[in-house]
């Protein structure tokens, strides 16, 4: 007698007899069953508009599930990042040249008015990460990972180790963490030297000054972070958490390819424009951040299942640094559950002050002819004074008891400000919008 | 112990009023209903909900035995095998059953059939050693074939001679509907509403049985599969945290002839019962429905009861001996 002797036939009856019975037959979610892999993959695609960064990541998350309740979890990711993203440079009423990053790949031409993007921002990274966790006995438990990644010119490796303790019949849950990263960069050009002058292209000259404003072609950034968090189930429908994290970076924490234009001060015809030297070539300095960075963030975190089974999800992170960054973020999420399917509108908003060293632009005077009177200075929008709206949606639905599918789609809206410049300066842009979209595919399993 | 009145127009088999029985840690409620003791366990509610809970399962039980039932005179399904050819209009509920039914005779590949009932008229499994004559079997089996039936919701025609059964569905779809109403009652009492983590009940019709999940400490429900040896005696006790659990077998209703025992399981395609299958079988799956087919998929595999249920890495349970 021949049945369908395949998977596929307890599958097609469970599902014939979900209709039997109605929506609430029993799609129970078989999570964490020993000796079975639970396997959550997803594929993001990240675009910016104007033809900007373009990202897709592909995401696999394996967690084998063994006795008394310990997990492994080994979770790879690949980013393929391609197109352009802004230098730091400050548009300009003339054509500008800039040297690729390599010093070798030539020169790129940014239009009069045009914001100054670099196209050569291409590259690959591999994340590799593996996590354990096991209880110690009924009150205790803990946790610990490496992880590993490595793109063209950049490697970081790091450590960490958790600790968590029950209390109130695991109504409460204190955990501590400690996490060390290691990370070596190696870009291509080498390191820049510090606020010094970008090499001028097609100049006879130019081996020499690029040779002269680069300093090693390695350095290093040591990460230490540590977490402080309670969770607590305050009532049957709701369960909240507060963490507390300082995070201390120290080594080189500055963008090797980015750049300040220098912007003349002086008064009279060029007032606002770009700074030339004596052959008329515009001046632009490498970009230089401090070497240690102390960040301190405090977060809330709020789930609550309504009486209909949807659920609110609502969280607030205040972040603080000695960069002179604060930051704040607002992110609430809304569960609608529809039986085996769920849809999940999405909101985020996120602000953040500039930091201390960042200025849109380097002015003449703070240039000193060559002999800059700052120490650091980035024009990195990503330091500067942002607001962020995300706006998402996202469904889910689950196939049986182990595969559920889903799509999120969001969009991303950031606008910038700052100093509007002088002179002729202030007839340009600054700080152009950036919005992006986001889809994901995910399947779990 | 207490017994509970229900009202007899929602009792049309007169069975006995269900009786509720409240111990300190969980209450049962009992009665009869589809040949089979019935139990409704609950940990975690109060006396009233446990007491509402109970008549509303004996009346759930009871509304699905009456309508489904082949012995009653004026129920739908009386109507249709009675129709001698014409067409019947069916409600919603008997349409999914049907539609059910279907698929599960396709994924079957025919071996599962709501039309063989009529073979009981030739096969009567009392223990005893008198099997059929051949010629008998041959011409009932005439009347046997959901092909012949003309399902097209909501109409379904079945030919003169031709029946249909739910027997082979209906005690696990009765576990589950159970259930689901007693959760939706439980949920929609407006002072004590209750998360699903707060209390548990087991719903059990004569060994069928389905529970919404763990007791309110944490501990599951005990459950004792019965031997096909000696009744009344488990031979495997299992803990259960949520699902259900359905049996299939032969435990109570087999002919014995020359030493060979014939289980009840019959073979529509030839009329006699499934060859070398187990004494029973009992299978874990979210719904009591479910679990209930696989587990009758597994009988009409004969031999392979084991093979097939380990391909479809089903929880289970299988007694050859």
């Amino acid at each position: 007698m021949q049945l369908k002797t395949n998977k596929q036939l307890s599958k097609t009856l469970a599902a014939a007899t979900c209709t039997l019975l109605g929506s609430q037959a029993g799609l129970v979610e078989a999570q964490g069953e020993v000796g079975t892999w639970d396997v959550d993959t997803a594929v993001l695609y990240y675009a910016e508009s104007d033809d900007r960064v373009q990202a897709a990541e592909p995401v696999i998350s394996a967690t084998r599930n063994y006795e008394n309740d310990q997990k492994l979890n080994i979770k790879l990711v690949v980013d393929t990042l391609t197109g352009a993203s802004p230098t730091g440079a400050t548009p300009s009423d003339t054509v500008q040249t800039f040297t690729r990053p390599s010093g070798r790949g030539g020169s790129y031409e940014i239009k009069s008015g045009e914001q100054p993007l670099d196209d050569t921002f291409i590259d690959t990274r591999v994340a590799l990460s593996t996590q354990w966790s096991s209880p110690i006995n009924r009150d205790w438990a803990y946790s610990t990972g490496i992880y590993g990644s490595a793109e063209y010119d950049y490697i970081s490796t790091g450590i960490n180790g958790n600790i968590l303790r029950y209390l109130n019949n695991k109504n409460t849950t204190l955990n501590a963490g400690m996490a060390i990263s290691h990370d070596i960069i190696t870009p291509e050009g080498d390191i820049p030297v510090p606020l010094s002058r970008m090499a001028i292209p097609n100049t006879p000259d130019f081996d020499q000054d690029f040779a002269d404003s680069r300093d090693g072609s390695e350095e290093t950034k040591d990460i230490i972070d540590l977490m402080f968090g309670v969770t607590q189930v305050i009532n049957r429908r709701m369960i909240m958490q507060f963490n507390y994290s300082i995070s201390l970076s120290d080594g080189y924490l500055t963008d090797p390819f980015k750049i300040l234009s220098v912007i003349d001060d002086q008064a009279g015809a060029n007032y606002g424009g770009n700074l030339t030297d004596a052959d008329g070539n515009n001046i632009y300095l490498y970009e230089n951040r401090p070497d240690s960075r102390m960040k301190h963030a405090f977060y809330w975190q709020t789930k609550y299942q309504l009486l209909n089974g949807d659920i609110i999800d609502g969280s607030y992170r205040l972040m603080v640094d000695d960069w002179g960054i604060t930051s704040h973020t607002f992110d609430m999420t809304y569960r609608w559950q529809l039986g085996n399917d769920y849809l999940e509108p999405h909101v985020r908003y996120y602000m953040q002050s500039e930091a201390d060293f960042y200025q849109r632009y380097i002015t003449s005077t703070e240039y000193n002819n060559g002999a800059p009177t700052l120490t650091e200075a980035s024009a990195d929008y990503r330091l500067g004074d942002l607001d962020t709206w995300t706006l998402g949606l996202k469904y889910g639905h689950r196939l049986d008891n182990d595969q559920e599918l889903s799509v999120r789609l969001e969009y991303y809206q950031q606008t910038s400000n700052g100093d509007s410049g002088i002179g002729k300066l202030t007839d340009q842009e600054l700080y152009p919008d950036t919005s992006a979209i986001i889809v994901q595919l995910g399947y779990s399993f | 112990m207490q017994r509970l009145n229900i009202p007899t127009p929602l009792n049309p088999h007169n069975h006995p009023n269900p009786t509720l029985q409240i111990n300190p840690d969980y209450s049962i409620g009992r009665f009869e209903a589809m040949a089979s003791p019935c139990e409704i366990l609950m940990a975690g509610l109060s006396e009233n909900e446990a007491k509402a809970l109970t008549v509303t399962a004996a009346q759930e039980a009871w509304r699905i035995e009456h309508k489904f039932s082949r012995y009653v005179a004026d129920n739908i399904v009386s109507k249709i095998n009675s129709s001698t050819g014409d067409a019947v209009e069916v409600d919603e509920e008997t349409a999914r059953l049907l539609d059910y039914a279907k698929q599960c005779y396709e994924l079957s590949d025919g071996y599962f059939d709501i039309t063989s009932g009529v073979l009981r008229k030739v096969w009567r499994f009392d223990g005893s050693d008198k099997l059929p004559e051949k010629s008998d079997v041959a011409n009932t089996l005439e009347q046997v074939g959901w092909h012949r039936i003309n399902w097209s919701s909501p109409f379904i025609t079945v030919p003169e001679g031709m029946e249909i059964d739910f027997g082979g569905i209906g005690k696990e779809y009765a576990v589950d509907q159970t259930l689901q109403k007693l959760q939706q009652l439980v949920q929609q009492k407006p002072s004590e509403k209750q998360a699903p983590s707060e209390y548990s009940i087991l719903v059990n019709f004569g060994g069928d049985l389905a529970c919404s999940g763990p007791r309110p400490d944490g501990r599951p429900w005990q459950v004792g599969i019965e031997s096909n040896h000696a009744l009344n005696q488990a031979v495997a006790s299992l803990s259960i945290y949520q699902g259900a659990l359905a049996t299939s077998g032969d435990s109570r209703r087999y002919l014995q002839h020359n030493g060979v025992r014939y289980g009840h399981v019959l073979d529509p395609k030839t009329g006699w019962p499934v060859l070398k299958s187990p004494h029973s079988v009992t299978v874990a799956a979210p719904s009591c429905t479910l679990a209930g087919m696989l587990a009758t998929f597994a009988l009409l595999k004969g031999e392979q009861a084991e093979d097939f249920l380990k391909d479809q890495q089903a929880k289970y349970w299988v007694q050859w001996g």
